[in-house]
C-alpha cells in the first residue's frame, strides 16, 4: 500500500455567520449589538489519496466542497481536525508546499487580462521558480497535449471561455504539482470543449502521476474521470468509493426492465411500492423497493408473458438527483 | 524574490502597455493641482518674497514638488483593498512568494512608468518657468535618503489603511482621507513656512509631511541644518510605526481571511 498524498481527519469548518434580520429599525440594532448564528460547513470529513489517484469530490451546492478544498489549498483554517497534503500542513501555506499543489477556479483566472497567455506563463515560471530548459519541456509537452500552439500570442482577454480553461490549466501545470485541485473546470464550456478537457486530464495525470481532486456538477466529468468519488451533502461525507457502488450504496430503489412476449395493453395490478417509468407496446421498465425486488420479480414472473428481465441500478444522475433533493436514505 | 519581483514587474508592464494612455491621463491628472499652486504662489510672490521665498523659488519648490509626489505615491493602496473585496486574495496566497512582493513590484513598475512621463514635462516646465534653485550637495545628499523613507513611509502608511479592508467593506475611504490630510499638510496647498503657526506645528509633528513635504524642503534647502537630523528621526519612527500596524494588521487580517474564507 503506497503512502497517501493527501489525509484529512474529522476535517470541519464552522463559519460565523452574521445574522441581519430586515427592516431598517432591526438593521441599526443589529449594528449595535450583532447577531451570529454558526453554520457547519464541513463536519467531521475524514478519507486519503493515494499518488496519482483522481478522485471526483460531488454534491450539490452548498455542500461544502468548495470550502473542502480552500482547506486543502491552504486558503481556510479549519476549525477542527488534521489534514496532511503532500507532507505539509496546508494552511501554513509553507513555499514549498505551494510549490507542490496547484488550484483551478473555473469561475476565477489568474492569467493576466490583457496580454497573451506566454507572457504570464513567464512569469509563472519565474513565481515559481522553473528553471527554463524545464519550463520549455512542460510547456511544449502542455500545449502539445492541448493544441493550442494558436492561442499563445492572442491577449486572453480575446479568448473564449474553452480556450481561457485551456489557458488555466498550463498556467496551473508549469510547475509540475503532486497535486491539483480543480473547482469546477468545465462551468460554462461546451459539450466537445469538456470532452477535450477531460482526454486532456486522463492523459495527463497517466504520464504525471498527479494527483487530481475534482469538483463538477457535471456527471459526465466524473463518469469520465474518476474512478473513485467522494460525496458531501449538508457538509457530511455519504459515500466515498467506486461511482458504481454509489447507487448500491444511496438508492433505495432498483430499475427492472422487462420485454414481453406479447404485446400487453392491459397490466395487471402491480404491488405497492412498484412505479412504471417507461412503458413500450412490449417492454417496461420499473421502479422497485430494493428490498422488495426479489418478491416482485417473482409476482412479474408469474403474472406476465415475461421473455427477458433485467434488474439494474438506476442510472447515475437519477441517483445524484435523488440525494441531492431528499438526502441519502 | 529578486527574479520572481522582476517577472511580476515585467508582467505589469506589458499589461499597461495595453492602456498606456489611461496611465499617462493619471499622472497628468496627478501633475494639475501641484501645478495649480505653483501659478497661484510665483504669481501672488509677483517681485517680493512670500515668507523667505521669491517667486523662482516656488518654481523650483513646486517642479521638486511634482516629482517627489509622483515618486511617493502609493498608487498600488487602491488595489489591495480591492483584492481583499473580490476574493481576488486567493491567488496571491497560492503563490510561493510573499504577499507583499506583488505590491512592491506594482509600486516599482508604476514609478518608472510615472516618471518617464513626468521627468520631461518638469524639464520642459523648468526651461519656461525659470526656476531658483540654490543647489548644494548636501542638500542632495541628504535628498536621497529622505526621498526613499518618504515614499516607503506613504506606502506602507497607505498599506496599513488598505488592510482595513479585511475587516471594513470600504476602507479605501481612509486612504481618501489621507491624500486630503497630504494636500493640506504635506506641502502641496502651500509650502509648511507658509501655514498659520499652530498648523505648521501639527505638520511637523503628523507623519504626512514626511511624504512629500520633508525631501522637496531639504532639496530645495529650506530645511535648518539644525533641524535635518530631528526631520529625519521623526520621519523614521513614522515609518517604523507604518510597518508595525502593516505586519499586525496583514496577521490578524489573514487569519479573519482564512477564517472567513475569500
Amino acid at each position: 500500500m503506497t503512502q497517501p498524498i493527501i489525509q484529512l481527519q474529522n476535517l470541519t469548518k464552522t463559519y460565523r455567520v452574521p445574522v441581519r434580520p430586515e427592516g431598517l429599525a432591526a438593521s441599526v440594532k443589529s449594528l449595535l449589538r450583532p447577531q451570529y448564528t454558526q453554520v457547519t460547513a464541513v463536519q467531521d470529513i475524514s478519507f486519503s489519496i493515494t499518488p496519482g489517484e483522481i478522485v471526483g469530490l460531488i454534491g450539490p451546492n452548498g455542500a461544502g466542497k468548495t470550502t473542502t478544498l480552500k482547506m486543502l489549498s491552504g486558503l481556510l483554517h479549519p476549525s477542527s481536525g488534521t489534514a496532511s497534503v503532500a507532507g505539509h500542513i496546508p494552511w501554513q501555506r509553507h513555499p514549498t508546499y505551494l510549490r507542490s499543489i496547484s488550484m483551478v477556479m473555473g469561475n476565477k483566472s489568474q492569467m493576466l487580462w490583457d496580454i497573451p497567455p506566454m507572457d504570464s506563463f513567464r512569469v509563472l515560471a519565474e513565481i515559481y521558480a522553473v528553471p527554463p530548459a524545464e519550463f520549455q519541456r512542460t510547456l511544449d509537452e502542455l500545449i502539445d497535449l492541448l493544441e493550442m500552439q494558436d492561442l499563445l500570442t492572442k491577449p486572453v482577454r480575446n479568448l473564449s471561455l474553452g480556450e481561457r480553461m485551456k489557458c488555466e490549466l498550463v498556467a496551473s501545470l508549469l510547475h509540475r504539482p503532486a497535486v491539483l485541485f480543480l473547482d469546477e473546470p468545465t462551468l460554462g464550456l461546451d459539450v466537445s470543449m469538456q470532452l477535450r478537457l477531460r482526454r486532456f486530464l486522463a492523459e495527463y495525470n497517466r504520464r504525471s502521476h498527479v494527483s487530481i481532486i475534482l469538483t463538477s456538477h457535471y456527471m459526465a466529468d466524473v463518469l469520465a474521470l474518476c474512478p473513485r468519488v467522494i460525496l458531501i451533502h449538508h457538509g457530511k461525507l455519504l459515500y466515498d468509493g467506486a461511482l458504481d457502488g454509489l447507487a448500491h450504496r444511496l438508492s433505495p430503489f432498483k430499475m427492472l426492465r422487462l420485454t414481453l412476449r406479447t404485446e400487453t395493453t392491459a397490466l395487471p395490478p402491480f404491488p405497492p411500492g412498484v412505479e412504471i417509468t417507461e412503458t413500450a407496446p412490449s417492454a417496461l421498465t420499473l421502479r422497485v423497493p430494493r428490498l422488495d425486488t426479489p418478491a416482485i420479480t417473482a409476482h412479474l414472473l408469474q403474472t406476465l408473458p415475461v421473455a427477458d428481465l433485467t434488474v439494474e441500478d438506476p442510472p447515475i444522475e437519477a441517483v445524484i438527483d435523488q440525494v441531492y433533493s431528499e438526502g441519502a436514505a | 524574490m529578486i527574479r520572481s519581483s522582476l517577472a511580476l514587474i515585467r508582467g505589469l508592464w506589458l499589461s499597461w502597455l495595453q492602456y498606456r494612455s489611461f496611465f499617462f491621463i493619471l499622472a497628468f491628472g496627478w501633475l494639475i493641482p501641484p501645478l495649480i499652486y505653483l501659478l497661484v504662489w510665483s504669481t501672488a510672490a509677483g517681485d517680493q518674497a512670500i515668507a523667505g521665498l521669491t517667486r523662482g523659488q516656488f518654481v523650483a519648490y513646486y517642479l521638486v514638488l511634482i516629482l517627489v509626489n509622483q515618486a511617493t505615491y502609493a498608487q498600488t493602496n487602491w488595489t489591495v483593498g480591492d483584492l481583499i473585496r473580490y476574493g481576488q486574495m486567493n491567488h496571491i496566497l497560492l503563490r510561493p512568494i510573499p504577499p507583499l512582493s506583488d505590491a512592491l513590484a506594482s509600486e516599482f513598475a508604476g514609478k518608472v512608468v510615472y516618471l518617464a512621463f513626468d521627468l520631461p514635462l518638469v524639464a520642459l516646465l523648468a526651461l519656461i518657468l525659470r526656476p531658483e534653485l540654490d543647489f548644494h550637495i548636501n542638500n542632495g545628499l541628504a535628498f536621497i535618503p529622505a526621498l526613499v523613507l518618504a515614499w516607503a513611509l506613504r506606502f506602507f502608511w497607505g498599506y496599513w489603511l488598505a488592510l482595513l479592508a479585511f475587516w471594513a467593506a470600504r476602507a479605501d475611504a481612509l486612504l481618501a482621507l489621507q491624500d486630503s490630510l497630504i494636500f493640506l499638510l504635506a506641502g502641496q496647498v502651500a509650502p509648511i513656512a507658509l501655514l498659520p503657526p499652530a498648523m505648521q506645528t501639527l505638520a511637523k509633528i503628523l507623519p504626512f509631511r514626511y511624504m512629500v513635504a520633508f525631501p522637496v524642503e531639504v532639496l530645495t534647502g529650506q530645511v535648518d541644518p539644525a533641524n535635518l537630523l530631528p526631520g529625519f528621526a521623526i520621519q523614521a519612527a513614522w515609518l517604523a510605526v507604518a510597518v508595525l500596524l502593516s505586519i499586525v494588521l496583514w496577521r490578524s487580517g489573514l487569519r479573519r481571511y482564512t477564517a472567513l474564507g475569500g
